[in-house]
């Protein structure tokens, strides 16, 4: 990571999916074919687009997807599927930049070990 | 030709009949709902109270008539008065009425000599006329309300006319109460007319309208009077003899109008169409669901039964339901469900736009797979007031060869046929339930997809 307001953006991103995926899955599993109304989706596009520009081109799940469109009436597990997805690679990014430094795991930022805490990754041990 | 012409859709009008005022009226039949004067008498509206007291003083009055020895003049007027031709409510198929004869007209001018309130305060409510002379229904009291009123409903009619651009002609209204002079008079207005038989149309406000009076016979029978009294044998108790027994007993008569009365707040006018509920929807598509392809056991007409309930509800109120047809081409049958493009949603707006449709087919098929002479069918089908944009509705989604056939159809005609499957009704149903998006956005989901496939 290059600054540390990307930090800030990711952790604010993979809170903001979490959040949207725990709600779209209980309606998922309610009703799997159910549309979402034009309000959320409004609100999920805005978190897919701010996933889209943290994320960069390396870590996005799918190339050519960029926003979801109303006139496709996504249903909730279209949607949950796609959470999933880019929750998937929001992860993949956090534990390419973490280190673990003088027995803490934290940020690194411009490739220096920096003094924000993070969790463990969940690859650890696999790279 | 438009199929089962509205006379808004006849003048090229898009509206929807949850968006005016009035019911909008076909051309070949009759709308089967009434007026119920109650509704006037229990609206807030000053006007609406007004209206139902004008309605109460003309009729009245033909009862003093007879009553002081014009029994004539006030049976004329009556006659007169039993039919509105203009208005088109009821149950006929032709719209045309009947009016009553001399001996019913005299029946119920006999009743302000029998029964003494009336003599001397006259009728509070005209549906009063059912307890007490046969043969008078919710249709005569409708058409004798109407005819009173019809003044009122000329004024309502252009007014109407103006706000919407419908086209009018100077007509003779015949038969139009004049309060001044109290008699019928004809009065000469511009109206909407019927083009199939170039007759004069009124317009009736949608807020009047029930399918049984609030004050009627049947719940008076079932509920408030004392068959007991009347016939020690329930079973063999006729109109007839509740009718003489009420003439004897107005109490009884005037005890139900007061509970009727006191109960106003539950009065409301129907609305022209009811959806089917949420879990009736739901029962219909399991139905769906679960029929086999074909026509084994009568599947395919369970099937069309059961999604000619279900999208009329859907799609409501964006589609006004108008017909559900059966066609024959090359020997085979076709069904197919009829709807006025009402232009409510961008949607449809663009349907309009582009491919001329005043009125959308969905023709449904039970096939495992529709094939190419399906395809072709509907293509010839689709012209005129339908428009170039047809759905179907079918099982599966189409093959390979048969999609790549609608593209070509659009690529050399403009002519677009999009698909709905059972996934797609279902997805339909879901947000019928849940409210989140309008089950219309399906339709215009797969329509976005077919444009996508398109050249």
């Amino acid at each position: 990571m290059k600054r540390r307001g990307d930090v800030e953006s990711l952790e604010k991103l993979i809170g903001q999916l979490q959040g949207l995926h725990s709600e779209i899955s209980l309606l998922a599993k309610k009703s799997p074919n159910d549309g979402v109304n034009s309000f959320k989706l409004r609100l999920i596009n805005r978190v897919v687009a701010a996933a889209n520009e943290v994320l960069g081109p390396d870590y996005l799940p799918f190339g050519d997807f960029e926003a979801f469109d109303a006139d496709d009436v996504p249903s909730t597990s279209d949607v949950a599927l796609m959470l999933a997805q880019y929750m998937e690679e929001a992860e993949r990014y956090r534990s390419d930049n973490v280190k673990f430094w003088h027995g803490n795991w934290v940020y690194v930022v411009k490739g220096e070990p920096s003094d924000i805490p993070s969790g463990a990754p969940t690859k650890v041990g696999r790279k | 030709m438009l199929i089962r012409p509205r006379l808004t859709d006849y003048h090229g009008i898009t509206l929807a009949q949850e968006d005016a005022d009035f019911a909008i009226p076909f051309f070949d039949e009759d709308i089967p709902l009434y007026v119920d004067p109650f509704l006037m008498w229990r609206s807030p509206s000053q006007q609406d109270i007004a209206l139902h007291g004008a309605l109460l003083t003309a009729f009245n009055h033909l009862g003093q008539l007879a009553l002081n020895g014009h029994e004539d003049e006030a049976a004329n007027a009556l006659i007169a008065a039993s039919e509105c031709d203009e208005v088109g409510l009821g149950s006929s198929r032709t719209r045309h009425g009947k009016r009553i004869g001399r001996g019913k007209a005299e029946e119920l001018l006999a009743i302000f000599r029998r029964i003494p309130h009336y003599a001397t305060h006259g009728l509070s409510h005209i549906e009063e006329l059912q307890f007490f002379v046969e043969g008078i229904s919710k249709d005569r009291i409708s058409d004798f309300a109407c005819s009173f009123l019809k003044s009122f409903l000329i004024d309502f009619t252009i007014d109407q006319c103006n706000r919407l651009d419908i086209p009018t002609a100077p007509k003779t209204v015949p038969n139009v109460w004049d309060p001044r002079s109290r008699t019928f008079v004809s009065v000469a207005a511009s109206l909407p007319i019927d083009p199939t038989d170039d007759r004069p149309l009124l317009l009736v406000p949608k807020r009047w309208l029930r399918f049984v009076p609030w004050i009627s016979y049947e719940g008076y029978f079932e509920k408030h009077c004392p068959q007991d009294d009347i016939s020690h044998e329930p079973e063999t108790l006729t109109r007839v003899e509740v009718l003489r027994y009420n003439r004897d007993n107005y109490g009884v008569v005037a005890s139900y109008i007061e509970a009727r009365e006191r109960a106003f707040k539950d009065a409301a006018n129907d609305p022209l169409f009811s959806q089917i509920p949420v879990r009736s929807a739901r029962s219909k598509l399991a139905q769906i669901k679960k029929l086999p392809t074909g026509k084994v056991d009568g599947a395919d007409t369970k099937y069309e039964a059961a999604v000619g309930q279900l999208l009329p509800s859907l799609l409501y109120p964006n589609l006004d339901f108008a017909q559900l047809q059966a066609r024959t081409d090359s020997g085979v049958s076709i069904r197919d469900l009829i709807f006025y493009n009402t232009q409510r949603a961008p949607f449809l707006q663009e349907i309009y736009a582009d491919y001329g449709s005043r009125q959308i087919t969905f023709e449904m098929k039970n096939v495992a797979a529709i094939e190419r002479i399906h395809v072709d069918q509907l293509n010839r089908y689709m012209a005129d007031e339908l428009g170039c944009f047809g759905v179907f509705v079918t099982r599966n989604a189409l093959k390979k060869a048969e999609a790549q056939r609608t593209i070509d159809l659009w690529s050399g005609q403009r002519k677009a046929i999009v698909t709905l499957t059972d996934s797609d009704v279902e997805q339909m149903v879901e947000v019928f339930d849940s409210k989140q998006r309008d089950p219309l956005d399906v339709i215009a989901k797969k329509y976005a997809e077919f444009r996508r496939a398109c050249p």
